[in-house]
Formats: structure tokens, C-alpha cells, sequence
């Protein structure tokens, strides 16, 4: 008993010691389960790099909880008719955190930055649409033609075609507002106009974020946000029942439990994802489609789904998540017909079956659980498949240079729309690093893919998204798996959060630790 | 101290084979360094401007000549990823590591030597099969398993400790042990071992029959005696300990060295992973350097000419 109580108290002391608040009662605690790349925008590239730059900049524009778009820095802006010229103009009375004014100069400044060669980030693409920025991205070119200023709060965007969603682009991290000129440590010591005012980094531990008294959309609620890097799930689900996180994506072995014994902790919602085999059209058997049809009819998805993924998720008939317009949920799927499946492979002139390479990778392991199972359902209809085990850079590597047959795989969504799930994915601009790792070519949807970008009317563009997804579908590039749901929990006590459906449509504003 | 220059000069020629061991590997390993710098979707003209910038298209002997050239002059350069120069991300890190490492350490220290050394005095009592049958388990579960369910139960079920994460002294309490509990179970029965050898040699009788106390012989004559091979365990534990633990620091959060390496390793981050291989191969050779100077120390007739 003395062992413990003296255990207990040194327990105690060192916890008040260094200072951590609990979640539940001084702030909100967050989490990542890696190390953010840098808090600089220019170099935001991944998830948890956007996330944290969305906590404290701003872009012209901005996502909310739901995906929607909204203005941010920019209060109001007008499109030309054709959809070529933007004009944006800023909200009046912004200042950075560190007292300086926005002004549409910064603007400006913060895209060159992001797209001179020197920043090296990698990921000028979001601003590629404004004329001239490839040349300056390139070195070709000293200024970008396409981005001038309007008065002291206006900018115009010249671009180099018809693209309605634009400004769906500038709402991306990378294309947040630095001031002018940029702080001396842009990704370690962030200066920006966003919610929550950076005050401590302390590397693969915890990022601490104070709330900024003068956002312009309103101060948060709460006082801090701690935002710690916890790289194993079943330790962040041991801090989440520690009431030490306020929010936890629930882990895929605490599904069922946590559905019968915390019903109230838990929040679902569709996220913008899809999960699924690229199956490369360029190898072998599988340039045929009847056989890429094949193997969508050989393979159970709804028994993976819910067995192996927990049934998170919703059956993909096409490659747009159902929370975006385009979607057609009523498509009739592939289905799971084995014999239909032999049919064809017959038809196909390979009766003795074939043989192919299923790459994975550990890192993922519900994915790689998934891939397991589509092996085994496979070699029912003849398609003996040998699982390739890789790293994911190496797996990445693989299926960027087309040398795996198939490759399972999820995609993210950087924005919203049913263009981030067609022209990454199917346009064959966009082979290997560009997004399409099923090396998929077909003039009619490339053509189809860039009419509707250049479509301003929302309903025709939408409807020509239908289109091109009906028509990649009956192609099956893919092996069409599913649409995630994304499950979470919440801490009872925590108020105003909402399961953003994007990376950075959560600004942690109106959260607050309120009475249960 | 003529023995600890030569020592230290015959590392070079190691930590150069190091970096070029390191150095070939990397290079055949499938993985794009700029892959991981990119993000998900990317345009091949970026991909092929980073390339260029970042010399990874130059001939493998340049590459590796320039980054020779840096280290000579103290620069192990800067992470691809992060852009943060290497030396600060180790500096900043190996404190961490070296926290747990001593703490681990202690405990194995500590907690093994007495019980070894207990237990070899009735050999075959109810302590002694307690202890082999602990250092038994110890030895044999997983690092991984044995750290969940120390968060299970003194984070979770008795409350008595945080899960994870770093800061005060009880931040280091399961890390500590999650990694010392190897070395305590190995500790404990190579010092048994040893000490039974001890004490049943001549020189024990001896002592024992000018009438010492038991407790004078066990420590002064036959401890001293057994440490030597306690020592090489003791030395090697730590040199693993302090180049940083993946699971153990995966487990608890614990912002070491260890799962600076591994994102490295994910991201493909050339210089760091170098960067990182050069230090912990030179705190490994220093630290096989002390554990040369202590075995002089235990036993006299160890010498070094």
C-alpha cells in the first residue's frame, strides 16, 4: 500500500510538474501520428503538414466541417463569364499574429513563394491554373503574368483556361497567406492570420497552439490547443479512455467494442476517400477489360467491407464518394458473380487462368488484411495472385513507375469535388506520380475529363462528372472497393466539434471543454 | 590514456565504413527521396526540378564525395523533407534518448545484479526459481506486447502513470521499464551464472574459511569477481540503448532517436538517415571504448598494450 501511495504521489508531482493539462479540463488536445513536415504552407504536402497550417493561416478561401466552400481572406470575389479572369477581394482589418496588416502584396508574395524553385516544397500544382506560373516555377520566367493586383485588396487571376473551380484551389494549405516579408522561420516559428497563434513545437512530441484574440472569424472558444504526435493507435486509444485526447479516429480492433459500450463517444460520417486496386491497364492480361471486369466480379467487396474494414465504409460503384455531387449511388455495381467472373476469363482466351502481382504494404494494415482476402477470393476463378510486401515507398515507387500489375491503394481528397476523384485518377496527363497508378488511357474520358473542368454551369458540369464516372466504370480500371466512412469518438464533455469531411475543414473554433 | 587516442583513432577507419556501407544501401533500395517530398499527386516536372536540385541525379561517387565534404567540415546537412539541418534534429532528440537509455539502464542495473547475485547464493531456493522463471518470461515476451499491457494496466486500469508522451519523471517510468525488462532478465542470470562459477572456486574458501562474513565474501570476493561478463551485457545493452529504441519510443510517444531514424527510413530522407547511422555507429564505438576501460578496471589482469 506505502509502495503505491509513494508511486502514486511522484506520479502526481511530476505530472503538475511539467505541465501537461489533462483534456477535460484546461484546453482541447489533438492529435497526429506523425511529426508534421513543417509548419511552413509552402511545404504542406501532407495531411498532417495541412493540418497544422490550417490551425494557423488562412487562405483566400476556406472549407467548412462539411466541405463546403466559404471566403476566408478574401470576403467576396467575381468570376468573368468564361470562367477565365477572378477577381478577389480581401477582407478589410486582417492582421497576422504579429500585428502586421494583410494586404493583397502578401498575397501575392506568399504564391511566388510557394512557386520559386528555391522553397522546394513540391507542390506548386494548386497554382498552375494563373498564366504564367509553370514559367516561373520552371525558373523560365522572373514575375508571374497572370496574378495582378487590384488596389491595395484586390487580386486578379488570370488563368490559362476555363477552370470553375478555382477557387476551390486557393482554400488548399499550400496556398495559405504568409505576411510580407515572411518571418525568419517560416516552418518553425509560423506567423499567420488563422485562429490559433503557434507557440511551441516540441518535435515528435506536441505542438502547442494558444488562440488568436483578433481572428477575424471569431476567437475560439477555448484558450489552447495542443496538438500531440502519437505515432501507435492502441496508445492513442489508451490516452483517449485517459480522457488525455479530446477526439480519436476509433482503431479498427476497438470497432465493435467501442460500438456496444460508447455509442455516445461516436461520431460517422462519409469521408472523401476511395479505396481501391489500381490494376495496371498496361501489363499484361490485365490490358484486357473483360478480365479487369473479371476480377471486379470474382471479388466479395461487401464481405471485406465488413469484415476486414469493420464495415466502415459504403460499396463503390465509380470512383466519386456519394457526398459529392456526380455521384451515382444507384449504379448498377459489378456484383459478386464467380461464374460470370470464369465466363469472361474464358472469353478472354485465358481458360487456364492467370497470374499476377498484388502489391501492399504493412503500414497499412487494414488494406493489407483487404488485399489477403481479394487473393484468396481470386484464385477461386483462376487468378492465383502473389502478394508483393513492401514499404510504402517502396510500394509508392512501384506503382508510380508502373511496374506493379495491381496495387491497393486509398485516395484523399485535396478539395472537394468530384474533379479531384477524375483528373488525378483517370486523365492520362496524369500517369504514375500525377495520381493515375492504373496507367488508364481513353481519348473520349481525357476529353470528357478536361470539358468538364472547363464547364462554369454547375448542373452541366456535374452531369458530365456522371458521365465520365459511368464510362470509366465500365472499363474497371480498377478493382472498385469502397468509400470509407470515417468513425470517431469524442470526449463527452467536448462541445462544438464537428468531423470535418476534409483534412482542413476543422478549425477547432467553436470546441470547446463544456459540462457533460 | 594513450590506449583511449588509439582506440579513438582506429574508429575513424569504422565510421568511414559506416557511411559507405550506409551510403550503397540507400542507393539500391527502391524508394524516391522526392516522392516523399511531393505528397500524393505531383507533376513530373517538379519531381524532376527536385531531383536536380537536390543532386540526386549526379553519379553516385559525387554524391557521396559531397557528402563526405560536409561531414568533414561538421555538416551533415539538411533533411529533405523537414529542411531542418540534421545536427539540430539529433541534438534536440539524443537527450531524450539518452534519458531513457540511463533510466532503462538503472532499473536493469539495479534490479538484475541484486537478483542475479541473490539468487546465486542458494541456488535452487524459492527466490532463485522465482527469479529464473521471471527472467525466463522477461526474456521471451515482445517488447511491443509487454509495453501495451503496461499501459493497460498502470495507465488505464490503476491510473497510477500517463500512457504515453514525454515530460516529468513519470512520463519515463513504463518506457523505462518496457526497455530495460530484457536487460533485467538477461542481467539477472548472467550474473547468477557468474557468480556461482565464483564462488565455488578456491579462492572463496579461502576467504570463507578466515572467517569473513558471508556477506564480505558474496560482495567484495565474489560480485567483483563476477562482473566482467555483467559489464560486456551491461556495455552492449547500452550502446543499443542510446542509438534509440523504435518500438519502445513507437509504443509511448517517446520523441527519441529511434523513431526519428524510422520516418527517415519511410520518407527515404538520404541525409538524415545517414546523418543519424554516422552518430549512432560513433556513440556505439565510444560507448564499446568505456566498456574496454571498465573490464581494466574489474579485473586487473585485464590489460591492453
Amino acid at each position: 500500500m506505502r509502495a503505491r501511495s509513494i508511486l502514486f504521489h511522484t506520479a502526481l508531482v511530476a505530472a503538475a510538474a511539467c505541465g501537461r493539462p489533462a483534456a477535460g479540463r484546461a484546453g482541447l488536445v489533438y492529435y497526429e501520428s506523425y511529426d508534421p513536415r513543417s509548419l511552413d504552407p509552402a511545404l504542406s504536402t501532407d495531411v498532417p503538414t495541412g493540418e497544422m497550417v490550417t490551425l494557423a493561416f488562412d487562405g483566400l478561401t476556406q472549407f467548412d466541417p462539411d466541405g463546403r466552400l466559404e471566403p476566408a481572406l478574401a470576403d467576396r470575389w467575381t468570376a468573368s463569364r468564361d470562367g477565365r479572369r477572378y477577381v478577389f477581394h480581401l477582407r478589410a482589418g486582417v492582421k497576422f499574429h504579429n500585428g502586421t496588416p494583410l494586404t493583397a502584396a502578401a498575397v501575392r508574395a506568399s504564391f511566388l513563394r510557394v512557386l520559386a524553385p528555391g522553397t522546394k516544397g513540391g507542390r506548386p500544382w494548386p497554382l498552375y491554373p494563373i498564366a504564367g506560373t509553370e514559367a516561373y516555377a520552371a525558373g523560365r520566367a522572373g514575375d508571374v503574368t497572370g496574378l495582378t493586383l487590384v488596389g491595395d485588396s484586390g487580386l486578379a487571376f488570370a488563368l490559362t483556361e476555363p477552370l470553375a473551380i478555382f477557387p476551390k484551389f486557393l482554400a488548399m494549405p499550400v496556398a495559405s497567406v504568409v505576411p510580407l516579408p515572411p518571418p525568419e522561420a517560416p516552418g518553425e516559428r509560423p506567423v499567420g492570420t488563422g485562429p490559433w497563434r503557434f507557440v511551441a513545437w516540441q518535435h515528435d512530441d506536441a505542438l502547442t497552439f494558444a488562440r488568436n484574440p483578433d481572428y477575424w472569424g471569431g476567437a475560439p472558444v477555448a484558450d489552447t490547443l495542443i496538438v500531440r504526435i502519437i505515432p501507435e493507435p492502441l496508445t492513442r486509444a489508451a490516452e483517449f479512455e485517459a480522457g488525455r485526447l479530446s477526439v480519436i479516429e476509433v482503431p479498427f480492433g476497438e470497432t465493435g467494442r467501442w460500438r456496444a459500450q460508447h455509442p455516445g463517444w461516436l461520431v460517422e460520417k462519409p469521408a472523401l476517400r476511395v479505396v481501391y486496386v489500381a490494376l495496371n491497364n498496361r501489363r499484361g492480361p490485365l490490358r484486357d477489360a473483360r478480365v479487369r471486369q473479371a476480377i471486379n466480379q470474382a471479388v466479395n467487396v461487401p464481405e471485406i467491407l465488413a469484415t476486414v474494414y469493420g464495415g466502415r465504409g459504403v460499396l463503390a460503384r465509380g470512383a466519386i464518394p456519394p457526398a459529392l455531387a456526380g455521384s451515382d449511388t444507384t449504379r448498377r455495381a459489378y456484383g459478386y458473380d464467380p461464374s460470370a467472373a470464369r465466363r469472361l476469363l474464358t472469353d478472354a482466351g485465358y481458360p487456364g487462368g492467370i497470374d499476377l502481382q498484388l502489391w501492399r504494404t504493412a503500414s497499412n494494415v487494414e488494406l493489407s488484411r483487404a488485399a489477403q482476402a481479394i487473393q484468396s477470393q481470386l484464385a477461386a476463378v483462376g487468378v492465383r495472385v502473389e502478394l508483393v510486401e513492401r514499404d510504402a515507398s517502396s510500394q509508392r515507387a512501384a506503382a508510380r513507375t508502373g511496374q506493379a500489375d495491381m496495387v491497393i491503394l486509398d485516395w484523399w481528397a485535396d478539395y472537394p469535388d468530384a474533379d479531384n476523384f477524375l483528373y488525378p485518377l483517370f486523365y492520362s496527363g496524369s500517369f504514375g506520380a500525377g495520381g493515375n497508378y492504373a496507367f488508364y488511357a481513353d481519348a473520349g474520358t481525357d476529353s470528357l475529363i478536361l470539358a468538364a473542368r472547363r464547364t462554369v454551369d454547375e448542373a452541366s458540369r456535374t452531369a458530365l462528372y456522371r458521365r465520365i464516372d459511368d464510362r470509366v466504370y465500365a472499363a474497371a480500371p480498377w478493382l472498385y472497393l469502397w468509400f470509407p466512412k470515417d468513425l470517431w469518438a469524442h470526449r463527452l464533455e467536448l462541445r462544438g466539434w464537428d468531423l470535418p469531411v476534409i483534412f482542413n475543414g476543422q478549425r477547432w473554433t467553436h470546441a470547446r471543454i463544456g459540462e457533460r | 590514456m594513450r590506449l583511449v587516442g588509439r582506440r579513438l583513432l582506429m574508429t575513424l577507419p569504422t565510421l568511414f565504413g559506416v557511411l559507405v556501407v550506409a551510403f550503397l544501401l540507400l542507393n539500391v533500395a527502391p524508394g524516391d527521396p522526392v516522392a516523399a517530398m511531393v505528397g500524393e499527386r505531383a507533376d513530373s516536372a517538379t519531381i524532376a526540378r527536385l531531383r536536380a536540385q537536390l543532386h540526386l541525379d549526379d553519379p553516385l561517387p559525387a554524391q557521396f564525395g559531397h557528402y563526405v565534404w560536409g561531414v568533414l567540415r561538421g555538416d551533415l546537412g539538411r533533411s529533405y523533407i523537414t529542411q531542418r539541418p540534421i545536427v539540430q534534429d539529433l541534438a534536440e532528440r539524443f537527450p531524450k534518448t539518452v534519458q531513457l537509455a540511463l533510466a532503462a539502464m538503472l532499473l536493469a542495473a539495479v534490479c538484475g545484479i541484486t537478483a542475479g547475485a541473490v539468487s546465486a547464493v542458494r541456488p535452487g531456493g524459492a527466490f532463485d526459481r522465482l527469479v529464473m522463471l521471471v527472467s525466463y518470461l522477461g526474456v521471451s515476451f515482445p517488447v511491443y506486447w509487454v509495453g501495451l499491457l503496461l499501459i493497460l494496466v498502470f495507465a488505464l486500469g490503476l491510473h497510477w502513470l500517463p500512457p504515453s508522451g514525454s515530460g516529468g519523471l513519470a512520463y519515463l517510468v513504463l518506457p523505462a521499464l518496457t526497455l530495460g525488462m530484457r536487460s533485467i532478465a538477461f542481467l539477472s542470470r548472467i550474473t547468477r551464472a557468474a557468480m556461482l562459477d565464483v564462488l565455488s572456486s578456491d579462492f572463496v574458501r579461502t576467504a570463507r574459511a578466515k572467517g569473513l562474513s558471508e556477506g564480505a565474501v558474496v560482495l567484495r570476493h565474489g560480485l567483483r569477481n563476477a562482473l566482467v561478463p555483467v559489464i560486456t551485457v551491461l556495455g552492449l545493452d547500452t550502446g543499443s540503448y542510446l542509438t534509440g529504441s523504435i518500438l519502445t519510443e513507437t509504443i509511448f510517444g517517446w520523441p527519441g532517436l529511434g523513431r526519428y531514424v524510422l520516418t527517415a527510413i519511410e520518407k527515404r530522407d538520404l541525409p538524415a538517415i545517414q546523418g543519424s547511422v554516422l552518430f549512432m555507429s560513433l556513440v556505439f564505438v565510444l560507448v564499446n571504448l568505456v566498456t574496454d576501460v571498465l573490464y581494466a578496471k574489474a579485473d586487473p589482469r585485464i590489460a591492453y598494450d
